[in-house]
């Protein structure tokens, strides 16, 4: 490497040094947090923290979400240097069940840093895994019980189900399953030869207070149109 | 010479592993969770339509969104109230339909978690994900 080759090397990286001094730089304590919600959560909030550490002022441009589930609000539009802050983000769980992703883009002023994206990973327990959630018979089929497998999620004490059937014409029967925390709930429909269909309604013994409630369908199929 | 060429070469290439490493250990956290959804498992606006009758529209977006406006006849389904919303299309289900379901770029994967609910947890086949979704549903419209 010749002389002039190392004198540009070294200026190049001294005016990247130097850039980085004088700069406003948001500082981010996390851009990725990891949640794990209780059972009962309805939402799971993350608090992303920042500092300016730079020398100059940050303005927030724009804060939002990748989800409609998902709502952030910043404490502040602008950031003074030494400043720290937050931004928090609340996603709503609703009916959602395993790992969910959500991703909140921060714009700004700094030009050294003006999109930031930040990550909310939301690990959401499972007190039951049903399968199927759905049971059906065509119309005229034998009228023979079908079975739903429920399992308890992990580490989730339940030893009783009660299965209950929003209509008389199914009746729904809890058998012990092969497993601990496993149960067969047989549904079975008295007839098929008309379309009728139910919800069934499933509720473990834990969580007791309050208990939590889950649904399985089962449905009887119009009989075929006969020509 | 040649030997000279051959380690410039191996001297960049090693150059341009660097900065990839760096950014795959910077970046390890940050790997995609969703999988991308198979191309069989994908339907575009036009062969949708084609589908007429022998199919459903299902709308994975939030209830604000598929109140202003959705595709005619299609049955809501989003995963803020799934328990809620699933027996209603369950009751306009059948097995010989198939299900076409969609959700917006502000809905993020909606479409693709429903579908795949529907595929695992319900188990019901035939159940596609609309390419290019709501936007591209107005578009071939116009």
């Amino acid at each position: 490497m010749n002389l002039k080759t190392t004198r540009l090397i070294l200026a190049l990286i001294l005016s990247i040094f130097l850039a980085a001094v004088v700069r406003a730089d948001l500082k981010w304590e996390q851009t990725t947090l990891d949640l794990h919600p209780a059972i009962s959560d309805k939402q799971a909030i993350g608090h992303f923290k920042y500092e300016n550490v730079g020398k100059t002022p940050v303005r927030f441009k724009s804060v939002h979400t990748s989800c409609g589930c998902t709502v952030a609000q910043t404490q502040k539009d602008q950031v003074g240097p030494g400043e720290k802050g937050e931004i928090t983000a609340t996603f709503n769980i609703g009916g959602r069940t395993g790992v969910q992703v959500k991703n909140v883009t921060v714009e700004t002023d700094d030009p050294a840093h003006a999109v930031t994206v930040l990550t909310l990973k939301a690990t959401i327990g499972q007190v039951l895994e049903i399968q199927p959630t759905f049971v059906y018979w065509q119309g005229g089929e034998e009228p023979k019980a079908k079975t739903i497998i429920v399992r308890s999620g992990k580490d989730v004490p339940i030893k009783k189900l009660d299965v209950t059937s929003s209509s008389p014409d199914f009746a729904a029967k809890v058998e012990p399953g092969s497993a601990p925390g496993e149960f067969n709930i047989k549904v079975q429909p008295h007839e098929t030869n008309r379309a009728i269909v139910a919800t069934l309604t499933i509720k473990p013994d834990y969580p007791a207070n309050p208990p939590q409630l889950f649904y399985a369908n089962a449905r009887v199929m119009p009989a075929p149109a006969t020509q | 010479m040649k030997s000279s060429l051959a380690r410039q070469a191996l001297v960049l290439v090693a150059l341009a592993f660097l900065p990839a490493i760096a950014e795959a250990i910077y970046f390890r956290d940050r790997v995609s969770w969703q999988a991308p959804v198979p191309a069989s498992e994908m339907v575009t606006v036009a062969q949708a339509r084609a589908w007429g009758d022998n199919a459903i529209w299902v709308d994975a977006r939030p209830d604000e969104e598929f109140a202003r406006h959705h595709v005619p006849g299609a049955i809501l389904l989003n995963e803020d109230r799934w328990n809620e919303l699933l027996p209603q299309f369950l009751a306009a289900w059948s097995p010989e339909k198939r299900v076409i379901v969609y959700c917006s770029s502000q809905s993020c994967n909606a479409s693709s978690h429903v579908a795949r609910r529907l595929r695992d947890e319900v188990q019901l086949k035939d159940i596609f994900v609309l390419e290019g979704g709501w936007e591209e549903w107005l578009k071939s419209k116009k």
